[in-house]
């Protein structure tokens, strides 16, 4: 037996009062999961509230936040320290959230003429998303979901399921735009939450995205922009004079050649956000690594693929691979860019790296401490798309004061800011009140959705992380300038 | 002086599994339906956790003759005939309907349904959605309850049957809050489930608590078997909190190994024509005598090992198995699972017709909390089917019984006077719930387990009727329910002994050390043991 702490979020109803942690010491077998430390508190203390049934993972009654994590309380390991909390949905009591209400607004199959289980590619096509517990997890870190009347990922889940099954007759993608279908951000969190890993962006909502392209019903404001890939073989407009006119296509570092790379550049870098793209190519140089930037590159067809539009799909792809396979080395500073390379892309030739991995992989001279306190906002496609958390943080903390904020999506992603404007813009403003709970001074990134969507909710600077490091290098010469200039009198 | 009112319907059904939805979906084509949850409906009862399958005679070379000779041999010929004729009968329209409702089973390699070969089949007969069949039925289900009128109550339990003149005519109920409920209807339907959460390692899921067999009892319904208690062959033993979890009988279907420590495939020595697919009584008996003989693992249990068939093969046809071992580290397509006895399913129930009629007037029952369909020892994926079979026969028996003035008569208001003195002792009370249950646990698992004896079924029957004295105690209204369930607890484990102590005779899963008849279970002069509030014995078959 062991013997464990754990602190749990008890609320009173009625008792006019916010929930409270509340600390237990409990004592549990080993290997114990968090229902088994519930049951110790229970005996305890009768008037917990939780819920539990089939104590194995299948029926999806026990969904808790566990240290901020949607998971099944009885498939969860329980360590000491743990903070168990209610689901982020109405709480009924203590750990109780009202969840019928969310699984009621999952479709149900409604029988047509074919009464046949469909054959066994059909069946295929739909059985990862059979595996459902509806345990509420996805809809409870949804960001779609708390500023929209999103139905939810698991009701796109569902939607999608039904769309594939033959026996299904009712229209399924007309429903699922009518719940919500363009709303999701493509954040990924509640693939992150699912307790049955289901991909519910890539294997329902890209899906169901793409049969209403065929069905006619894309946003016109996503039609635009695969018209402007189908023109200028990028997904915005210029508004600078683009990055590909400012730079060589092979550019030296200032010292010895320590590496290469190849830089997948990306619309958002290349034609809105030029400057960020020089900042990072100077930090990059100034760390040893040649960059090369191979001028036929396009659009990575991400704005396509998470709107639907895949028509022009194989063409974008052919051209990028082609104009990269002679590199072994491709490096992405747009978030989106980067898991699309890394996640839609198939068998690519060369290895996809973040310019975060990039820095960490090389190493990076050390940068001058600014004195500034900043906040670091995860691009979601680098969070959740390519597993990237820790490398921006550790080059952060080497130039600024790093204050935490929680990790949600900030509205610019999925075809969202443009087909969507209300729902991106109610996610920025969450965003604002986060950053300002920080305190934060500046906000810092490494997507350039975030950042030019975050600048828009804040009123504090939101910066690239590459010009956070170029101004601490700056201030580095700066100050060794200053040192060894003899001070006149 | 009912609190909020009383709920009235034509039918009322008592529980959300299988059986309990699938009830009310046909109840719902006859009148009014009220379905009463104890849980989430839909998410409670054993179905959404029953993982291997569902039997049905599909194919050409199959035949209902067959699959009613397996039940009724793997049943060792206790099983009520009548009953088994439906069921097998009837499984095939039934899992045809759950496929026109929508359900995702697997296909087989020429189309249709596929079908894999379970214990005790002379044919490949049960159906599969990989290995959580159970709950795409349950999904399936609730996509049809979702389509009707039936008005759904959730988180609701039925603590007592209200009687009028004899005959069922509602329930009364605690919900989340500790409030007092009053359900009535012209019919109730009860499909409570199983209850081998009175053993201290079992499969079943918390709902697992036999309240339909102790509010049946008490309503004066009679019950058949009780001694009748499948301990599945391969439940999880570690870690201790996930001893007992179901290891599917799948996992032998699609060619999984038992092995003693010894690394010898013991099935030889106790059927080695069947082997690992033999009834699940027999191998249940054989993995606990290689256990106790010295055999078995280091943690007290013997090995069941996949790791010879094609991963993919595991990771298709047993990804539930495959998520939940890893879950503990262990990787069944490179490692044996260790598996030992669990406490799985009550053969016995309420005595039903195949109507599923009750003995007492406007009480139905199907699913587990019925008795009868499988005799002595129920065959994998019987359970499944019994749900829809029986299920529907219930829901369309209630439906059809006559309207009648629903209302609180003066009987039923005594009823729920004597409920309200029953919790004010609660709430005075001084023993916690699951105190009691913890030792009701052991007790059972202690005494009333695989093997038995007269004198070990004694000093169990003691011990429980000690806790039966105990005066459970409600910290809050809230927790009303909770020395309900424990009482309901048991009561079900009394059941289980004195209908133990009454059959003289190994049968099935029910294994005496003394048995004063050693006839083959088809020339047994022994018939169902029954008990009731009037009489309780063992029907003796003239010759």
């Amino acid at each position: 037996m062991t013997r464990m702490t754990v602190q749990v979020s008890r609320f009173e109803p009625d008792a006019g009062v916010s929930a409270r942690l509340v600390p237990y010491e409990v004592e549990v077998h080993e290997g114990a999961r968090v229902l088994h430390a519930l049951y110790a508190i229970h005996e305890q203390d009768p008037t917990l509230a939780y819920r539990y049934c089939c104590g194995s993972g299948q029926c999806g009654s026990c969904a808790v936040r566990v240290n901020g994590k949607p998971g099944l309380a009885c498939m969860t390991p329980v360590v000491d320290g743990d903070v168990i909390e209610p689901l982020d949905l109405p709480v009924v009591r203590d750990l109780v959230v009202d969840l019928v209400p969310r699984i009621e607004r999952i479709a149900a199959l409604i029988p047509g003429d074919r009464a046949e289980l469909p054959d066994r590619e059909t069946v295929d096509a739909m059985k990862d998303r059979c595996d459902c517990v509806e345990c509420g997890s996805c809809i409870s870190v949804c960001p779609a979901v708390a500023v929209s009347d999103f139905a939810g990922p698991t009701a796109m889940r569902q939607l999608e399921r039904l769309q594939v099954d033959p026996r299904d007759a009712e229209d399924r993608v007309v429903q699922a735009r009518d719940d919500g279908l363009f709303n999701c951000t493509s954040c990924h969190a509640c693939y992150e939450a699912c307790p049955k890993d289901i991909r519910i962006m890539g294997k329902a909502i890209e899906r169901l995205r793409a049969e209403a392209n065929r069905r006619g019903f894309t946003l016109p404001r996503h039609l635009e922009v695969s018209d402007l890939v189908r023109t200028t073989g990028r997904s915005v407009v210029r508004t600078e004079t683009p990055l590909f006119e400012r730079i060589d296509p092979v550019i030296e570092p200032y010292g010895p050649v320590r590496g290469e790379v190849a830089f997948f550049v990306g619309c958002m870098y290349s034609m809105r956000l030029p400057q960020t793209a020089l900042d990072a190519i100077e930090v990059l140089r100034r760390n040893g690594i040649r960059v090369v930037v191979p001028m036929e590159q396009v659009c990575c067809g991400s704005p396509l693929i998470r709107t639907g539009q895949l028509d022009q799909l194989p063409r974008v792809m052919t051209i990028n691979r082609k104009a990269f396979a002679p590199y072994p080395v491709v490096m992405t500073m747009c978030a989106g860019c980067g898991a699309t390379l890394k996640n839609d892309y198939e068998d690519l030739p060369f290895r996809v790296m973040d310019i975060n991995e990039v820095l960490t992989e090389f190493g990076i001279e050390p940068p001058a401490h600014l004195s500034v306190t900043v906040t670091y906002h995860d691009p979601c496609h680098l969070l959740r798309g390519q597993g990237i958390s820790e490398q921006p943080r550790a080059f952060i903390r080497q130039v600024a004061d790093l204050v935490e904020m929680p990790a949600r999506c900030c509205g610019s992603g999925g075809g969202v800011k443009s087909g969507k404007p209300e729902v991106a813009a109610a996610l920025g403003e969450l965003r604002r009140e986060a950053i300002a709970a920080t305190g934060a001074e500046q906000v810092v990134t490494s997507c350039p959705f975030c950042e030019f969507h975050i600048a828009g909710h804040t009123d504090l600077p939101v910066r690239n992380i590459t010009s956070l490091l170029l101004e601490a290098y700056r201030k580095k010469d700066e100050k060794e300038a200053a040192a060894s200039t003899p001070p006149s009198n | 002086m009912v609190e909020n009112g009383a709920t009235s319907s034509h039918v009322l059904v008592i529980g959300s599994g299988g059986a309990g939805v699938r009830a009310a979906i046909e109840a719902a084509e006859h009148g009014s339906v009220v379905l009463l949850s104890k849980t989430i409906a839909g998410k409670g009862g054993c179905t959404p956790m029953a993982e291997g399958g569902y039997n049905a005679v599909l194919r050409e070379e199959d035949d209902p003759s067959l699959h009613a000779a397996d039940t009724l041999k793997g049943g060792a010929y206790l099983n009520d005939p009548a009953l088994v004729e439906a069921l097998v009968h009837e499984a095939p329209d039934r899992v045809r309907e759950l496929v026109a409702w929508g359900a995702v089973f697997d296909v087989a390699p020429g189309g249709g349904v596929a079908q894999r070969p379970f214990g005790g089949q002379q044919r490949p007969r049960t159906c599969y959605a990989g290995d959580r069949t159970g709950h795409e039925m349950m999904v399936t289900l609730m996509d049809r309850l979702a389509a009707t009128d039936v008005r759904v109550v959730h988180e609701c339990a039925a603590v007592e049957l209200l009687l009028d003149e004899g005959r069922c005519a509602g329930a009364a109920a605690l919900n989340r809050d500790g409030e007092l409920g009053v359900f009535l209807a012209d019919a109730v339907v009860l499909a409570t489930g199983g209850g081998t959460q009175v053993y201290d390692i079992s499969t079943n899921s918390a709902s697992g608590t036999g309240d339909g067999y102790a509010l049946g009892y008490r309503a004066g319904a009679e019950l058949i078997d009780m001694e009748m208690v499948q301990f599945h062959p391969t439940g999880a033993i570690q870690p201790y909190d996930a001893r007992g979890r179901l290891v599917t009988e799948a996992v032998r279907g699609e060619g999984g190994r038992l092995l003693n420590s010894l690394g010898e495939r013991f099935m030889s020595r106790y059927d080695p024509e069947r082997m690992e697919l033999s009834t699940r009584d027999v191998v249940a008996r054989a993995i606990a005598t290689e256990i106790l003989e010295g055999r078995g693992t280091e943690r007290g249990g013997v090995w069941l090992d996949v790791t010879h068939l094609p991963p993919e093969q595991v990771e298709e046809r047993l990804p539930i198995m495959l998520e939940q071992f890893l879950a503990y580290g262990v990787d069944i397509r490179k490692e044996p699972m260790e598996v030992a006895p669990t406490a799985h399913h009550i053969m016995g129930g309420l005595r039903i017709t195949p109507g599923c009629a009750t003995t007492v007037p406007g009480l139905f029952a199907a699913g587990e909390c019925s008795g009868g369909v499988h005799g002595a020892n129920r065959l994998g994926g019987n359970a499944l089917a019994e749900t829809q079979v029986f299920g529907r026969r219930a829901g369309r028996s209630a439906g059809l019984e006559p309207e009648r003035r629903r209302e609180v008569t003066p009987a039923i208001d005594r009823q729920l006077g004597a409920l309200r003195r029953r919790f004010d002792d609660y709430l005075d009370g001084e023993v916690p719930p699951h105190s009691v249950v913890k030792r009701l646990k052991l007790t059972m698992w202690e005494g009333a387990g695989i093997f038995r004896d007269h004198e070990g079924l004694a000093r169990a029957l003691a011990g429980v009727e000690a806790l039966r004295n105990e005066r459970l105690r409600a910290t809050t209204r809230r927790n009303l329910l909770e020395c309900c369930t424990a009482e309901n607890q048991c009561l079900l484990a009394s059941l289980i002994c004195r209908a133990g102590l009454l059959r003289p005779e190994c049968r099935g899963a029910h294994t005496r050390r003394d048995p004063t008849c050693e006839l083959p279970p088809d020339r047994s002069p022994y018939g169902h043991t029954f008990l009731s509030l009037a009489s309780e014995g063992i029907e003796e078959v003239r010759t």
